[in-house]
């Protein structure tokens, strides 16, 4: 997986940590010397809202014009009196209809074909105009360009209180190379956050591999402290036959080793930081490291979302970006209702049984993040839940997927923001309204309040009913 | 008598000529004088009005554009002083490349003769060197680090384990073309997290661990790699088909459960896997490919064996497809070769068979305990019978892998230091465990991870040393085979016996002894595949719509015939100038086919003769030719460049903004697609364009007739070919052998630059202006042995950059600038 191009940074930024884009960017934004360990840091950036992304494939069958009529997304009526009906799969997740803002009517325009080599290529598009509301290159090289993502604008800004500024989860098999068609690179299905134009991040599938990242590698928690023992005595020595060998070496090498003290150094606070969050607060039991990749969706989606509310509340990082999908991708849910398999069940044909079956898959996903939104709203972070602490933005760029239509797409928000969101509206958009327009009043609630246009924004869009 | 005056009056009829074509009035021209030896003030008096006269050719020629006013491309020569080229060394040696190339002046300007032109040259050149020879600077620079093929390289000689870096270490940072030039390689926190990572993931698959975690490891085949019938992997069982095939690490004995996962094709249902270890089958899974369609063409659910007993340690895993079918299919559309590179999109009428993309190993599932494998065989090379021996033991394997991993002897006092790792985790888990844990610790020491080299406390800053035996021993190792020195070179090394007076030309022989030792390989697969931009092939993805039958087997293969070619001509002692002239390659069966050579079957690469004159050496392989095209069409302009950038350190200035792309020039005119050379034709027209494209693009248009991917054409969209060009000296060029006899006429930019990137890698620093003496010094002490391989690479190994270092002075300005 070689999409990562190399940048080369100016030595003294490697010192601060700033995000690089070498092969591993979620571990390469380093924290700077004494950010997280002094208080006054803390209780500043304690109150930081979490930001969570999580992306839906294929639309919503309540998206498309039959769909929308039985309201199968949108609830009837805007404003705080809305119900939904029964076959809504928004019903899954009613008990959290407090913190729920619906936004509907809004459009992913830059999603849609511009020319004609374009056309028919939606799928394999959609995934990397999400977050960035841009319009992706046609390109299956390295040129890739689309923008950078919402996700990533802000953890620029106020990513790095956290050991990691950002995490990106996916659960469904990346980087087919030759398997993404219509000259796009597989990069834009891959991943939907962009550090950049032409930086995609990768995204991490298997739950072991986050957990580890989070934790340290080991077989239980008793392993996983002793090898973090081994590793604080072995950086030890490392400081000590350093500074040995440093007088042996010419004066440029000893410079060098100068520096590579300080990584030394830096490393040794990580570690110390990481261990105090663990030990902090109240005894918490680390579930046990999970195998791999189960085999069932649901029970992957629960594995990922354990991940990241554990890495919410260790605040190992405070940035989440979730993908649910593959765009294409012929899944077949064994527990959900429907045996269809997911892209062919997602073009209906316009046929009303068809659609209502396609909805049982959308009750089905949609209906995993009440798992994610119960422990979120039961996990208290201080005085106030999780929940009531960030910002869940919950969206498809594409609307009817029969027609690959992006116009009127789902979009709904969970969660409180520490305080800047009501819930517990739907908002109709008015005709034409990019989606845009939400995620740049996002960001300016978020604290990114000088930013003037994301995407293809025309202007703000107001969350208040 | 007759012949000195013979020669006097002959040396005088060129000066004149050179007078006269500097059309300098005033200047006298000297009498013939009676034949005496020339005294050294008569020597100098020439040589003086000789620099006179060539300076005079610079300003008529060369300043007319290079002025102070002007300063075309930044450069001025109008006050250049031949004579005192050294004291303008950086500038000259400019001059020096372009000169070389024939390149300047421009075709067009007015040019010397091209005696004057020679004169001139070696005029410059001889000053520099001479001032060079006085004043010696071999250079400097900071230590490498160990990279990613040279890591695995190290573990693979320090414990028989064949690592992937790639799992670890981030990506490695190319600067001149080489991935180990020491100051492009950045340190930081992740970096050194990462080589720490490594050292206890590495330290646990030697020695086993059986606590080890169960998890699941993937390896993937990229989309692009065909799996038909008649695409056998190497290392799979005869009579399989597609598949991968791995060498993974079981940490410990138990039980392990195998997973792949398909891509289904279409028009083919059934089919057979085998998992096979080390050659032997240890499961069959049958699987059926579900209902198709959908690009992303997965229909049916992974298919797993039951879990399966599994030795500790590394084993070669094959997952692939029993064979059911031979030869083409039979299908309403018989494609051929057809790769998936297309996604999957076949439709009714064309046989698509299923690939295999994943393979999953999962475990392990109860551990049992560690049998002996080769790492730790390596490892354990005592065992205690008794308490009271481990420790003994322990230090004695202490001592002796460490020797091997920081490439010297160790210390008592080190030693010492690395024991409490040991005591501490064997009180705790036992003497393995102790064992392991040392072992991660000399993995992570700065000493196994960094080339570290000694300077004496002595030195001061600015003057010269020779680098110790060990540090050589270590430069040559990784120069040569890219990883650490074997016992023979250490011993040597650590006698004190590699360099030096009394060491009978010790250097030389452990030099040819490593050239002709198998891992010598490393010259193809780091220097020539680096030097010459191998990996770029993967960047060039041909339309599967125009060049169904490439695929990554074929991409693969023609890196590896490159690199082999290489490595037969390092093996073999031929002439640098083979890599242009040669008449043979290396090819299987697959690119066999690709090319049009005959009588070729089999996986296994071999050598064979080109049946005819279309191809000779590197200008005629796949693996330059696909990488200087783009997906849909060839680059006339790419392989120009290339060929100036790589091949002649030349490269031509980047083009001016806003040049528009060759796709906003129209496709077609009066009714018939254009060819490229039709489309660039129209660009071409510009004469701001033309300045710099009349060198690129005679070179890409001799050689297109080759195709995106490398196959030989005569006809583009339809329309013939026209290949003819003029090469920049106005030589007209219209096929590869044309240009091979163009650019023959002047091998020394060729040469030049062939040493130049010989140097940088063999040094791990960037070629300055003040190497270039080095540089023609081996160039010319090569020539006297007709240009032979071992020559250009002895001349390397001999030389002061190698073996020598130039203290550096830090300033106190430098340190701050650098804490800020």
């Amino acid at each position: 997986m070689d999409f990562i191009t190399g940048k080369h940074l100016p030595r003294r930024t490697f010192l601060r940590g700033v995000g690089a884009t070498v092969a591993l960017p979620f571990l390469d934004a380093m924290v700077p010397a004494g950010g997280f360990l002094s208080k006054k840091a803390t209780a500043a950036t304690a109150d930081r809202t979490r930001l969570i992304c999580v992306e839906e494939v294929h639309g919503l069958a309540g998206c498309n014009n039959w769909g929308a009529s039985q309201f199968l997304f949108a609830p009837e009526t805007t404003g705080r009196d809305f119900t939904f009906v029964a076959d809504n799969p928004l019903k899954t997740v009613e008990a959290f209809r407090d913190s729920m803002t619906i936004i509907s009517n809004t459009d992913v325009r830059n999603a849609e074909a511009l020319n004609l080599p374009e056309i028919g290529g939606d799928h394999f598009r959609s995934s990397a105009v999400f977050l960035t509301q841009s319009h992706p290159k046609q390109t299956n090289g390295s040129d890739l360009f689309a923008g950078t993502s919402l996700d990533q604008l802000y953890a620029q800004r106020f990513g790095q209180g956290t050991p990691m500024p950002s995490m990106q989860f996916c659960i469904e098999n990346l980087d087919q190379a030759g398997g993404c068609t219509y000259n796009y690179s597989c990069a834009y299905t891959d991943t939907i956050s962009w550090a950049s134009p032409n930086e995609p991040l990768p995204m991490i599938r298997d739950p072991r591999v986050a957990f580890d990242m989070l934790f340290g590698a080991g077989t239980s928690a008793e392993d996983r402290k002793a090898r973090q023992v081994t590793r604080r005595s072995i950086l030890d020595w490392v400081t000590g036959e350093v500074e040995r060998v440093s007088k042996q070496v010419g004066a440029a090498d000893r410079q060098r080793l100068e520096r590579y003290l300080d990584n030394v150094r830096e490393l040794e606070r990580r570690i110390q930081a990481v261990e105090a969050r663990n030990n902090s607060g109240e005894q918490r039991a680390l579930p046990e490291a999970p195998a791999g990749v189960p085999d069932s969706f649901s029970e992957h989606m629960k594995l990922m979302f354990d991940i990241q509310v554990l890495a919410l509340q260790t605040d190992m990082t405070r940035i989440i970006s979730f993908k649910t999908g593959r765009d294409a991708q012929n899944r077949v849910f064994q527990e959900c209702d429907s045996k269809q398999p997911f892209h062919p069940a997602s073009h209906h044909g316009n046929r009303q049984e068809r659609i209502l079956e396609f909805n049982k898959i959308n009750k089905f996903r949609v209906g995993q993040m009440a798992y994610f939104l119960e422990k979120m709203k039961s996990t208290m972070d201080g005085d106030k839940s999780l929940l009531d602490k960030s910002l869940v933005i919950w969206g498809s760029p594409m609307a009817d997927p029969n027609i690959h239509n992006h116009r009127r797409c789902p979009l709904v928000l969970f969660g409180r923001a520490n305080g800047a969101i009501k819930g517990n509206v739907h908002l109709k958009a008015e005709d034409g309204t990019p989606m845009a327009n939400v995620m740049l009043t996002l960001l300016h609630t978020l604290g990114v309040d000088d930013l003037k246009q994301f995407g293809d924004s025309t202007g703000e869009f107001s969350l208040k009913a | 008598m007759n012949r000195f005056r013979f020669l006097l009056s002959a040396g005088v009829v060129v000066w004149l000529g050179v007078v006269t074509t500097a059309g300098q009035a005033g200047v006298r021209p000297v009498r013939p004088q009676a034949p005496v030896k020339p005294t050294t003030a008569n020597a100098e008096q020439r040589t003086a009005t000789d620099a006179t006269a060539l300076n005079a050719t610079v300003k008529r020629y060369c300043v007319s554009c290079h002025s102070d006013k002007l300063k075309t491309h930044g450069l001025t020569l109008e006050h250049f002083d031949v004579a005192n080229a050294a004291q303008n060394a950086e500038v000259a040696e400019a001059v020096i490349r372009k000169l070389q190339a024939g390149f300047m002046p421009p075709p067009g300007m007015p040019r010397p003769t091209p005696d004057v032109h020679a004169t001139l040259v070696t005029a410059i050149e001889t000053n520099i060197d001479t001032a060079a020879a006085a004043k010696p600077n071999p250079g400097a620079r900071v230590f490498q680090r160990l990279n990613r093929p040279e890591y695995a390289r190290a573990i693979h000689d320090l414990l028989t384990l064949d690592v992937d870096a790639a799992n670890w270490l981030p990506l490695d940072q190319k600067s001149a073309n080489f991935d180990n030039i020491a100051d492009s390689q950045a340190l930081s926190p992740t970096l050194l997290e990462s080589y720490l990572n490594a050292a206890a993931a590495i330290s646990r698959m030697a020695v086993g661990d059986r606590h080890a975690p169960t998890i699941d490891v993937t390896y993937t085949n990229a989309g692009y790699v065909s799996q038909h019938p008649w695409d056998h992997i190497d290392g799979a069982p005869f009579g399989t088909r597609g598949g991968m095939v791995v060498d993974h690490v079981f940490p410990a004995d138990g039980e392990y459960v195998f997973e792949v996962s398909l891509t289904s094709g279409s028009n083919a249902r059934f089919e057979d896997v085998d998992i096979s270890l080390n050659g032997q089958r240890v499961a069959l899974l049958g699987y059926e490919t579900g209902p198709a369609g959908g690009a992303d063409g997965r229909g049916g659910r992974n298919v797993r064996t039951e879990p399966i007993l599994i030795k500790a340690g590394q084993h070669s895993i094959a997952a692939a497809f029993v064979r059911r079918v031979e030869g083409p299919y039979e299908d309403l559309i018989r494609p051929h070769d057809w790769s998936f590179a297309g996604g999957g999109s076949g439709g009714p009428g064309i046989t698509t068979l299923p690939h295999l993309r994943d393979l999953v190993i999962k475990g392990p599932y109860r551990v049992t305990g560690i049998s002996d494998t080769p790492a730790r065989e390596k490892v354990f090379s005592c065992r205690p019978t008794q308490p009271k021996e481990e420790r003994p033991c322990a230090q004695q394997i202490i001592a002796r892998i460490g020797e091997e991993a920081y490439r010297r002897p160790l210390q008592q006092a080190e030693i010492d230091r690395l024991m409490p790792f040991f005591e501490e985790a064997s009180k705790k888990s036992g003497f393995e465990d102790g064992v392991r844990t040392a072992l991660e610790a000399i993995l992570a020491s700065p000493y196994f991870i960094f080339r570290l080299e000694k300077e004496p406390a002595t030195v001061k800053a600015g003057a010269s040393y020779r680098i110790s035996d060990i540090d050589l021993a270590s430069r040559l190792s990784f120069f040569l085979w890219g990883t650490t020195p074997d016992e023979e070179l250490q011993n040597l090394a650590v006698a004190g016996k590699l360099s030096g007076p009394s060491s009978q030309g010790e250097l030389e022989k452990q030099a040819r002894r490593m050239l002709a030792d198998r891992r010598s390989d490393a010259l193809g697969e780091r220097f020539a595949a680096q030097w010459l931009r191998l990996q770029d092939i993967d960047k060039v993805h041909p339309d599967p719509n125009f060049y169904p039958n490439f695929d990554d087997n074929v991409a693969h293969a023609m890196v590896k015939e490159t690199e082999m070619f290489f490595n037969s001509l390092v093996r073999e002692d031929k002439s640098v100038l083979d890599l242009y002239r040669a008449d043979y390659t290396f090819v299987n069966e697959r690119l066999a086919r690709h090319y049009g050579i005959p009588g070729v079957s089999g996986d296994t690469f071999r050598r064979v003769q080109y049946p005819d004159a279309t191809r000779r050496g590197i200008l005629g392989q796949g693996s330059v030719l696909v990488q200087t095209s783009l997906a849909n069409r060839t680059s006339p302009v790419l392989r120009g460049k290339w060929v100036m950038e790589v091949l002649m350190n030349t490269p031509p200035p980047p083009p001016p903004p806003e040049v528009p792309l060759l796709d906003e020039t129209g496709e077609s005119k009066d009714g018939r697609m254009l060819t490229t050379r039709e489309r660039m034709e129209i660009h071409r027209k510009n004469p701001t364009c033309a300045s710099c494209h009349k060198y690129m693009d005679p070179i890409g248009l001799a050689l297109d007739n080759f195709d995106v991917t490398g196959q030989w054409r005569v006809r583009e969209n339809g329309q013939p070919l026209d290949t003819r060009g003029d090469f920049f000296d106005g030589t007209p060029v219209s096929s590869p052998s044309d240009l091979l006899t163009a650019l023959m006429k002047r091998p020394t930019p060729l040469v030049r630059t062939f040493t130049e990137n010989l140097l940088a890698y063999g040094l791990g620093r960037r070629v300055e202006y003040y190497d270039m003496p080095t540089v023609r010094a081996i160039v010319k002490n090569a020539e006297a042995g007709n240009l032979k391989m071992s020559a250009f690479i002895l001349g390397v190994i001999k030389s002061d950059a190698f073996q020598m270092k130039r203290a550096e002075a830090v300033t106190t300005d430098s340190v701050a600038a650098e804490k800020r």
